[in-house]
């Protein structure tokens, strides 16, 4: 038996966090092929900027190269992987038996997420699972690591997956008020950490974590609200319109607006390829100096422990944005000695 | 309009059918391809009495309510 | 009830085939309130076939008659004669309809003129949504009501995902969030602690996993003759 000196994974993301860091995590969205090049590519923008890397599961329902696979391809880089799983996908079965082979791949740890429909991916006819839900899943694989059981109750022999588990909770998603008692369901189940949907809206996040102070919910578990950094004004009213959960103040719309003011009110031909590339990159500085004051000002939040960067399919700029917030360089906790097996 | 016409009228007993009484109580003159039934309503109609109609050789159906 | 909805003439005519003589059997009670497939239904449905039929240059008989259940075999024994005469029967019936035809008629060939839908009820004039999807453990008492089985696109029990926007679920805006609904249910009749404990994983045995299901009461079944 895995001996963890206190901890419950003894993975780098628990170590930065249990020893009182500010813990940042990063996004990496695995490709929709078989090319692990492109997971090497990605991941070295992000080391040495995080302390976990998220690697999604299939997100938005569209086939992705699956999480553990790109998480043994962080592992085998140096990076610490934090893999998310879906209950869209897999059963019961399915979920435990490849939670038991990404354990042994060296991955440890894990989100669990209900997962957005498969009507809004490319396989609208598949059928789906959610034969378990996401906390339910938590509470699975909390017990599979501390009671050493698996989902039916049987007894697990041999080497248990001690995987440091978190969930993800949408502060802004309706019904408001239930979010933080959601949030404390989650927890119960055995969730250490927290990652939320994007937050931009500052005093609607504050508004959330007084009631998560209130119920002492940010003592049980380290909270790490998700940033992303804006690409265009274009981009912002989507989200803020389309995505359910995100809330953009008028203000931020506003500010990457006039990023890119001086070629406003131009047609599309009217501007050069050249004029077009320059107004993108007024919109990105803005989008990421957003990000990096959103950043600043959740860390003064009471209760927030960390921050989670979700730079869709723009993982240049993490660097940026970690070196922005001052967040750079990252903690080295070192990891415990492994103790002898005393049985 | 051809004599091989037959156009199936379904009228509503409150109003159109009274008409078609009143225009023959005029003497007025109105195609023979037309074939008056009467309707308690045409709120009555469905469409398995148009079908039929058709079905049963008719080559329009009129509906005067 | 169970709620069913017709296939087009098109698939209809290509089910129907090459057959002369046909039946086609609708059934009086579900599909009859949501008119799909009642009396009204078959003999329209029978009028388009020897239309269409003869418009094609192939004339076909077709007969409509109609029982009061197709799901019972004392009401198919009323037509047992008709369905002897004919190449094929188009049932307006449920898919239990359907294969109880089959079922009752070893030698009749049957096919099906609807599809059926879900089990659930008009909530307006025309309208019809789902309400149970028949997991074999009811769980109502334990979300005011509303059954996040069939009516939460991902059948959560601790809900609501991250999806739920403005009352609607993330799919489509016009599919409710049943977990919406659950929260303000409770809410109303002051019930909302309910939802503070994590349900456990659902048995799905009771449900269409465990295979195909069947009930015996043995308290009703007529006992075997010496």
């Amino acid at each position: 038996m895995t001996n963890t000196n206190g901890y419950l994974s003894g993975s780098n993301l628990e170590r930065v966090l249990k020893n009182g860091h500010f813990a940042v995590t990063a996004e990496l969205g695995p490709p929709q092929n078989a090319d692990r090049s492109v997971i090497i590519k990605k991941s070295a923008l992000l080391k040495g900027y995080c302390d976990g890397v998220n690697l999604t599961d299939n997100q938005t329902a569209i086939v992705r190269m699956s999480s553990i696979g790109a998480g043994a391809i962080l592992v085998q880089e140096g990076l610490e992987p934090i893999i998310q799983m879906v209950c869209r996908d897999r059963n019961r079965l399915a979920m435990q038996s490849d939670l038991l082979g990404a354990y042994a791949l060296g991955i440890r740890n894990l989100l669990c997420l209900t997962g957005d429909h498969q009507s809004f991916g490319n396989h609208p006819g598949a059928k789906n699972v959610f034969d378990i839900d996401s906390a339910q899943m938590v509470q699975m694989v909390s017990e599979m690591r501390d009671k050493r059981i698996f989902q039916c109750g049987e007894e697990m022999k041999g080497q248990e997956p001690r995987f440091f588990v978190g969930a993800a909770e949408s502060p802004f998603a309706h019904p408001v008020d239930f979010r933080p008692y959601r949030l404390g369901k989650k927890v119960k189940a055995g969730a250490s950490f927290i990652q939320t949907q994007i937050v931009f809206d500052i005093p609607a996040f504050k508004k959330f974590m007084e009631k998560v102070r209130e119920l002492g919910i940010h003592k049980q578990t380290y909270i790490l609200p998700g940033v992303s950094p804006l690409k265009s004004p274009t981009m912002a009213k989507y989200m803020r319109d389309n995505v359910p959960g995100i809330l953009i103040p008028d203000e931020i719309i506003k500010r990457m607006e006039a990023a890119g003011a001086i070629w406003a009110g131009k047609s599309k031909d009217e501007l050069t390829p050249e004029d077009k590339k320059a107004r993108s990159k007024a919109w990105q500085a803005e989008g990421i100096k957003i990000c990096i004051e959103t950043i600043q000002q959740l860390r003064e939040v009471e209760g927030v422990s960390g921050v989670h960067i979700m730079a869709i399919e723009w993982e240049e700029a993490v660097k940026p944005i970690v070196e922005g917030a001052g967040l750079y360089p990252r903690p080295v906790v070192p990891a415990p000695e492994p103790q002898a097996d005393k049985n | 309009m051809s004599g091989d016409l037959q156009i199936v009228a379904y009228c509503c007993q409150h109003c159109a059918y009274a008409a078609a009484d009143l225009a023959g109580g005029l003497r007025m003159q109105y195609p023979p391809a037309v074939r008056v039934v009467m309707l308690p309503c045409t709120g009555k109609l469905d469409a398995l009495l148009v079908l039929q109609a058709f079905e049963d050789g008719a080559d329009g159906v009129m509906v005067a309510g | 009830m169970i709620v069913a909805e017709q296939k087009t003439l098109e698939e209809i005519k290509t089910l129907v085939g090459s057959a002369k003589n046909v039946l086609v059997a609708g059934c009086g009670t579900c599909v009859t309130v949501c008119f799909a497939g009642g009396s009204r239904e078959a003999a329209i449905v029978a009028a388009e076939l020897r239309m269409a039929s003869k418009l094609a240059g192939d004339a076909k008989a077709v007969a409509d008659v109609t029982v009061q259940r197709q799901c019972e075999w004392e009401y198919l024994d009323e037509i047992a004669e008709q369905v002897g005469k004919v190449d094929v029967v188009l049932s307006l019936g449920c898919g239990i309809g359907v294969q109880a035809i089959a079922e009752h008629f070893p030698n009749a060939w049957v096919v099906p003129g609807l599809n059926t839908k879900f089990m659930g009820l008009p909530t307006e004039q025309g309208v019809w949504a789902e309400r149970c999807a028949a997991c074999g453990d009811c769980i109502l008492g334990l979300t005011g009501g509303v059954c996040p089985i069939a009516r939460c696109s991902k059948s959560l029990l601790n809900g609501p995902c991250g999806g739920s926007l403005d009352g609607h679920c993330e799919i489509n805006s016009d599919v409710s969030c049943a977990w919406q609904l659950i929260y303000d249910r409770l809410t109303s009749m002051d019930k909302l602690e309910v939802l503070m404990d994590i349900q456990p994983p659902k048995n799905w045995k009771t449900s269409r996993d465990g295979g195909p299901r069947k009930i015996v009461r043995e308290d009703l079944r007529l006992g075997k003759e010496e």
